[in-house]
C-alpha cells in the first residue's frame, strides 16, 4: 500500500500494464509509470521516484473486526462483484503457470512468502513454516526480528523484539524480561511493561516467485534452529 | 486517363506512400507496447522500457499519424487516382483511425474496471466470511476478494491519500 502523494501533488493511480506478472501503473497527473510492488517509478517524469510505504495488514476478516468493531469496509461494486475472486482464490491460482521460476531452495514459483525489506536486508518466511511455528525468532539486516501468528491461525504480524520473546502454554505471547503478556497488535497487556507496544516492521505476502524477481538477494528463513542461507 | 496527372508536378505517389508510412507508424506505436506489456509473457528490463518510451509518446503519435494520414488522403483524392488505389488509401487511413482511437483505451481497465471513488460501509452491517482475508490500514479493509480483481482503489484514509494495491 503506498501514499499517493508526491511534492504536494497527489496522484490517482490507473492499471496500466503487467511486468512478468507483476502489475503496472499509471498515474493520471504526470503520466508516470510505477512498479506496484516496489512503489518505484519506472518511466516518465518521476522516473526514479519511490512512493511512500503505508503500512498494512492483511488479516482475516473476524480478526480486523475484533481489532477495529467501528471500522468500515470497502463496499463491492455491484456491476464487478460477480467477477470477484472466490474465497479459496489463492488455493486455486496455486495452479495457474508463471513465467518467471526460482527453484533455489526448492520453492514452486507460487509458494507464498512473507517478505520482509528492512535494516538493510531483504528476507523470505515461507509463510506455512510461519504458521506452523506460530513464533519465530529471527534477525533482518542488523536488528532481531519477531513474527506472530494471529489468534485466528492465518493472520501475521513483524515486530522488531529480541528473543526474549516466547510462547506460553496457553499460546499468548510473553517476555522473559517483564513477564509481560503480548498480544497481536504487539501491545504489552500486564505486567511491568503494560501499555508499551513493539515496533512494527512491514511484512509483505507475495509469491516465491515476485518477491525473488524484485529481490534478487533475498535470504530465506529456513526454520526454527536452522542456519542462515 | 488525362496525362497532367502522369506526369505534372502533382504525382499522387508521395500522397500514398505517407499514408503507408502513418500506416507503419501507427500500428507500430500500438503494437509494440501491447505485445511487450502482455500477460504471460516474459518481459526483459530493457524491452519493458523501450515499451514504457514508446507508450509515453504513443499519444502523440497516433494523433500526428491521423492527421497525416487524413491530410494525405484528402491531397491524395483531389488528384482523382483509380477505383483500386482510392480504396487502398482509404482502407489505410481507416485503419490509422482505429489504431489513433484504440491507444485511447485502457485495455487493463477494460479487462478489470477501476474501483472508481470507493465507498464505505460500517464492518458491523458487513456480510463477510470471518475467515475472509481484508488487507488493513488501522480502521479501514479492503476485501482481498475485490481489490484482487480492480487491484488498485485510490483512496484518502485518516486525511492521506493512499493506493491500495493488490
Amino acid at each position: 500500500m503506498w501514499g499517493r502523494e508526491i511534492n504536494g501533488l497527489v496522484l490517482t493511480f490507473h492499471l496500466a500494464g503487467i511486468n512478468n506478472q507483476n502489475f503496472l501503473m499509471r498515474d493520471e497527473q504526470t503520466g508516470t509509470y510505477w512498479q506496484q510492488i516496489s512503489g518505484r517509478g519506472i518511466s516518465g517524469p518521476l522516473a526514479g521516484r519511490s512512493l511512500k510505504l503505508i503500512p498494512s495488514d492483511e488479516l482475516t476478516f473476524k480478526l480486523w473486526k475484533s481489532e477495529q468493531p467501528d471500522g468500515s469496509v470497502l463496499k463491492d461494486i455491484p456491476a464487478d462483484a460477480g467477477d470477484y475472486s472466490p474465497k479459496d482464490w489463492d488455493v486455486k491460482i496455486q495452479k495457474y503457470p508463471t513465467v518467471l521460476s526460482f527453484p533455489e531452495h526448492g520453492f514452486k514459483p507460487r509458494d507464498v512468502m512473507l517478505g520482509i525489506q528492512a535494516f538493510g536486508e531483504a528476507r523470505a518466511f515461507p509463510y506455512e513454516l510461519v504458521l506452523r511455528e506460530k513464533l519465530v525468532q529471527d534477525r533482518v539486516g542488523t536488528e532481531p526480528v519477531i513474527l506472530l501468528v494471529g489468534p485466528d491461525g492465518q493472520s501475521v504480524r513483524a515486530f522488531r523484539a529480541n528473543d526474549d520473546f516466547f510462547r506460553a502454554p496457553d499460546g499468548s505471547m510473553m517476555d522473559s524480561a517483564t513477564g509481560s503478556r503480548w498480544n497481536f497488535k504487539g501491545c504489552a497487556e500486564d505486567g511491568k511493561s503494560k501499555g508499551a507496544c513493539l515496533e512494527r516492521i512491514e511484512a509483505i505476502k507475495d509469491f516465491w516467485f515476485d518477491w525473488r524477481n524484485y529481490h534478487p538477494n533475498t535470504t530465506v528463513y529456513a526454520g526454527a534452529g536452522r542456519r542462515r542461507k | 486517363m488525362d496525362d497532367s496527372i502522369a506526369t505534372g508536378p502533382a504525382h499522387p505517389k508521395p500522397a500514398f506512400s505517407l499514408i503507408i508510412a502513418t500506416l507503419a507508424i501507427a500500428i507500430f506505436f500500438v503494437a509494440y507496447p501491447d505485445y511487450v506489456i502482455r500477460p504471460m509473457r516474459h518481459q526483459g528490463a530493457g524491452e519493458l522500457q523501450a515499451a514504457l518510451v514508446v507508450l509515453q509518446y504513443q499519444h502523440l503519435a497516433e494523433f500526428l499519424c491521423a492527421a497525416a494520414a487524413l491530410l494525405a488522403l484528402v491531397f491524395y483524392l483531389r488528384l482523382k487516382p483509380g477505383r483500386g488505389p482510392q480504396i487502398r488509401a482509404i482502407s489505410a487511413t481507416a485503419v490509422v483511425l482505429v489504431c489513433a482511437a484504440f491507444s485511447r483505451v485502457n485495455v487493463f481497465e477494460v479487462m478489470f474496471h477501476p474501483a472508481g471513488a470507493p465507498s464505505f460501509q460500517p464492518a458491523r452491517e458487513t456480510k463477510l466470511d470471518g475467515d475472509e482475508k481484508v488487507l488493513a490500514v488501522n480502521t479501514r479493509a479492503y476485501p482481498i476478494r475485490s481489490i484482487s480483481y480492480h487491484h488498485i482503489v485510490n483512496d484518502v484514509a485518516g486525511g492521506v491519500p493512499i493506493a491500495v494495491t493488490y
